[in-house]
């Protein structure tokens, strides 16, 4: 009985995995794979919702970015490229144990080098960038991924960045953070699939139960590749770029 | 990317007012919202299908290609709401049951009906955008949102970005060519470590890059304040705008029918 009841359990597990990765497989190797909500996937109502609900968080971010443009004019090109770097790193192939290879989304490392609120912007217009030219993610979606992938997840990574400063070794610091904001992402967008569909027997907890661990399969070896590959890329840039990390304020890291 | 891209830059349609094309698209991917009828779904991704290889001179493929790029996300978000996964038996009388331990997966014909139909939705959205990305350059489309009056401060930061994309994946390729041809990815660590080597320069790439821009500008007398540039000329397209009435008309008239 118990084997039978171990073997339907490890199937269960199995079917999801083995589908995931033959679909990863059969895609082509210059999409990036982040948890987006697609186009038109959420219902009008869902869609406004985030929207409304990321407005205020945008305005923060955009008096944020006014205030540094009006202090220091200099760094309006500054911020554009780190925007466009932002975008670029999704397009780095991060090496991933099953065979497929999975992208960063940058957040964490962009969090760390720019603050959350720059990033809040940035990130939004990588979104509509990614709509537009990569066809990932959607228009009406793209109040609910801005605020998971480019509002939540760095709020969260800068509060366990803050929370962890001097504490522990930076690397240590570094890894968290960056995980952190892709597993505030992964949370967060399961959420939001959950609310908009609530399961008609388990309701809203099953539901999120069901997308999470649906998502968990990409998303939670991701969020530990993207911890390394952060702290790899800021031990180069400390040896390698202290006068750039000391313009952004960074030097006693 | 490069695809979408290049022929958003060589389609028939291209210098058709971007209003007007992105006013077709947001109408339908409305529609697709809130009419919210699996029927009026599929007809918008025939018409948006239909229009990108009629109006724009797309290849059919390319169309069907890009409007698949997301079936991965569409398939596993599908699955949770076709199948509810419960530790009590659904008492509902039309459902089908499976158990697995002490688990009961279950589907009922409404919530087939309710994944078919969110399927569809997605589709005709995503169609409708995809129609917008593939006939419309990014640059007409910060040039509409100029004229929508939004911040010049944002304007500059899409137009920068959007340039610096392209320029900084450039660089990225080359350094990943360079890196592949001395084995960087031969093992996991390895490749674990060129990634992170990679990522490191191509920030301090970008750092450079944007100091030598401001260089540049400086050189040229800039102290602040927006970019300026030229707007392209664009037309108004009467037969698009023709078919693209009676394109809107005719999802709302599939939905008066059904």
């Amino acid at each position: 009985m118990v084997s039978k009841k171990r073997l339907g359990w490890s199937l269960l597990l199995t079917l999801p995995l083995l589908v995931g990765v033959n679909i990863a497989w059969a895609r082509p190797a210059e999409l990036p794979q982040t948890m987006h909500i697609m186009e038109g996937f959420l219902p009008l109502g869902w869609a406004i919702f985030w929207w409304v609900v990321a407005t205020p968080f945008w305005i923060v971010g955009f008096l944020r970015v006014k205030k540094i443009l009006t202090e220091r004019p200099e760094q309006r090109l500054l911020l554009g490229l780190a925007g466009g770097f932002v975008f670029v790193l999704s397009a780095l192939k991060i090496p991933s144990v099953t065979g497929s290879s999975s992208h960063p989304t940058g957040t964490g490392l962009g969090t760390i080098l720019f603050g959350p609120f720059v990033v809040g912007i940035l990130g939004t217009i990588a979104l509509i960038f990614q709509a537009l030219l990569v066809a990932h993610g959607g228009i009406s979606t793209l109040g609910a991924n801005a605020m998971s992938m480019a509002i939540g997840g760095p709020l969260v990574a800068y509060g366990v960045w803050l929370l962890l400063r001097g504490k522990v070794p930076t690397y240590v610091n570094v890894f968290a953070t960056a995980f952190v904001a892709d597993l505030a992402t992964y949370v967060i967008t399961t959420t939001q699939l959950a609310l908009a569909f609530p399961d008609p027997v388990s309701g809203f907890i099953g539901s999120w139960l069901t997308f999470a661990a649906i998502f968990a399969v990409t998303q939670i070896p991701l969020a530990v590749a993207e911890g390394i590959l952060t702290v790899l890329i800021f031990n180069a840039l400390q040896t390698s770029a202290t006068t750039e990390m000391r313009a952004l304020g960074l030097q006693e890291v | 990317m490069h695809i979408i891209d290049c022929y958003a830059y060589s389609n028939k349609i291209r210098a058709v007012d971007p209003a007007q094309k992105a006013g077709l698209a947001v109408t339908v991917l409305l529609l697709c919202l809130l009419l919210n009828r699996p029927l009026v779904s599929l007809l918008a991704v025939v018409w948006m299908w239909g229009l990108a290889v009629w109006q724009a001179g797309l290849p059919p493929l390319v169309f069907g290609r890009v409007l698949l790029a997301e079936l991965f996300f569409l398939l596993l978000a599908t699955v949770a709401v076709a199948l509810s996964v419960s530790t009590i038996a659904p008492t509902n009388p039309e459902a089908w049951l499976l158990q697995i331990g002490p688990l009961w997966l279950s589907s009922t014909p409404a919530a087939l009906y309710n994944a078919v139909n969110l399927v569809l939705r997605a589709l005709g959205a995503a169609s409708a955008m995809n129609f917008l990305a593939l006939t419309t350059p990014l640059v007409d489309l910060v040039e509409l949102m100029r004229r929508l009056r939004l911040s010049p401060i944002l304007i500059d930061l899409m137009t920068v970005m959007y340039r610096f994309i392209f320029v900084l994946l450039d660089s990225l390729n080359r350094m990943v060519a360079a890196q592949e041809s001395r084995l960087g990815y031969s093992s996991y660590r390895r490749g674990m470590a060129s990634a992170g080597l990679l990522g490191s320069q191509l920030f301090i790439d970008t750092y450079r890059r944007s100091q030598r821009l401001q260089t540049a500008l400086d050189a040229r007398g800039y102290t602040g304040g927006d970019l300026r540039v030229l707007p392209t000329t664009y037309y108004t397209s009467r037969p698009l705008l023709a078919v693209s009435a009676v394109a809107i008309l005719s999802l709302l008239a599939l939905r008066l029918v059904l």
